[in-house]
């Protein structure tokens, strides 16, 4: 029996239902191309309760996170919210994830759904006397509005200044009189919000449905279908798909969140050993004018020689085309460049691009700052 | 409106894979249902086969890809395609919009009566899907 979320209530006589890592999961609402839309254009509602929320307490807890993430932690004031990458010794991609920095002694770590137990393993090693790690996942719900109307539907619910809210920041606020962690975040390349209610279980979800509720009369909700078409047209990689414990950052176009001069993390050495050396394998966006690229589809060159492989791909409604994530040969990797993707025995024309795949003037949580 | 929620008109002869099946004057169009479109979601792509193909009752004549996925489309007769739905190749998204009119796939001779027998009425297909959930 797949397990549910706190907003399964909502889901099930709302959504198209989908099984995804274990959860019985809205996969659309109403169509995938409206629901992505809505958060480009306007405002859209996600249930992200499946994902892993771990909390780390204690008087020694970042310096124990320090020496957990390739990212510098601090000292940072409270409000933080980090977005940063698990390693192995081998500097694999355990998971990648963003801590919330609640207080110098409280952090909340949000994780991949399918990864969270292998995370919670991974971590528990070198957990210090003192320092506590607690799976919360099922005790709190979260919630991300998303869009370029997040701000305005967010306001009239919480006594937070949002506007005072910068991107990556997090707050203790309450959301409907209900406590909560509100960060300006998401994985959608929009503007917007993740609300984690604090209280809210399966069996006691009143508190949790009351906010989406509340929420989903002024935005769309969205499943995960349209989460997935999203994240992939602002060219934010999915973990088990794009990456995963074989691949390095480097090879990912991850290397930004390797602090420069930071060791003493788990994968640090061999972090310092791949610095030294020649990436054969670059990340790059493909664009299709015909098909759609794949998971494990090939890209090839002129030759029809096969040099990289898609690692993700979908319909990209706002380019209405084809596109794809992939890692192809560093060498042939120029942005603008032209390949051939295998689409099921036919070769299609492809462009190498950098994502996001759309124009950022137009979309996306930059387009405020654009002149 | 078929008591499973989707719409299953009387009039056609079904497949198991989804696809429907009407003749008028000799000439049989075919399409997808009801279901299979809504299950679908969001048609992205169609493969059309040429006219003047061949094709095989229960054998491949196309595809239709969605955001999610790939479907094959399977011919629910045999016989020789006569003409295409064109309009699909820039407006795909009619496959969802109208299964059964504007959203057609294709028309085809059949060449052989008695494989009318091997698809399903309307009672029937509803019967199928219902197993399906």
């Amino acid at each position: 029996m797949p397990k549910t979320t706190q907003l399964f209530g909502y889901h099930k006589d709302h959504a198209k239902l989908t099984e995804f890592a274990g959860y019985e999961m809205p996969l659309w609402y109403t169509t995938t191309t409206e629901e992505h839309m809505a958060v480009r254009t306007k405002a859209g509602l996600f249930d992200v309760s499946h994902m892993g929320r771990l909390l780390v307490t204690g008087d020694g807890t970042q310096e124990y996170l320090e020496k957990q993430f390739p990212t510098k932690v601090g000292p940072q004031p409270a409000g933080k919210a980090l977005y940063t990458l698990l390693l192995n010794e081998r500097a694999g991609i355990v998971d990648d994830l963003v801590a919330l920095k609640i207080s110098d002694t409280e952090f909340i770590l949000v994780v991949n759904a399918a990864n969270a137990s292998a995370d919670i393993e991974n971590m528990s090693e070198h957990l210090p006397s003192g320092v506590q790690l607690v799976d919360i996942t099922g005790k709190t719900a979260m919630i991300a509005l998303q869009g370029p109307h997040a701000q305005e539907v967010l306001q009239p619910l919480t006594p937070l200044p949002l506007r005072e809210l910068k991107r990556l920041r997090c707050a203790e606020t309450e959301v409907l009189g209900e406590a909560a962690v509100v960060s300006r975040s998401g994985y959608t390349g929009e503007d917007g919000f993740e609300i984690i209610v604090r209280d809210a279980t399966v069996e006691r979800p009143e508190n949790a449905l009351r906010v989406w509720e509340q929420l989903s009369k002024s935005s769309a909700p969205c499943g995960l279908a349209a989460r997935d078409t999203l994240r992939l047209e602002a060219g934010l990689l999915l973990h088990g798909s794009d990456m995963d414990q074989g691949t390095n950052p480097f090879e990912v176009g991850l290397q930004w969140l390797l602090t420069s001069g930071k060791t003493g993390y788990v994968g640090s050495e061999a972090i310092e050993l791949l610095r030294m050396s020649a990436i054969p394998l670059a990340r790059r966006g493909v664009v299709l004018d015909r098909g759609i690229p794949r998971h494990g589809f090939d890209v090839l060159d002129a030759s029809d020689t096969s040099v990289g492989t898609i690692t993700s791909g979908t319909f990209s409604p706002v380019l209405r085309k084809g596109i794809g994530l992939c890692r192809v040969k560093a060498e042939l990797s120029a942005p603008g460049g032209k390949v051939a993707v295998s689409v099921r025995g036919s070769s299609e024309e492809a462009r190498l691009t950098t994502p996001p795949f759309y124009d950022e003037t137009v979309y996306g949580w930059k387009r405020h700052a654009q002149p | 409106m078929g008591s499973s929620g989707y719409q299953i008109p009387d009039d056609l002869l079904y497949t198991k894979e989804h696809e429907w099946a009407k003749e008028t004057n000799g000439t049989v169009r075919i399409g997808i249902t009801d279901y299979a479109a809504k299950t679908l979601n969001d048609v992205v792509y169609v493969t059309l086969p040429k006219s003047g193909d061949s094709v095989t009752q229960f054998k491949t004549l196309g595809t239709v890809e969605s955001i999610k996925a790939v479907s094959e489309l399977f011919s629910p007769l045999s016989g020789t395609i006569t003409t295409v739905n064109e309009e699909l190749t820039s407006h795909p998204e009619m496959v969802n919009k109208s299964p059964y009119h504007e959203g057609w796939i294709a028309e085809l001779k059949p060449s052989d009566r008695s494989e009318w027998r091997n698809l399903l009425t309307a009672k029937d297909y509803a019967e199928h899907l219902a197993t399906l959930k």
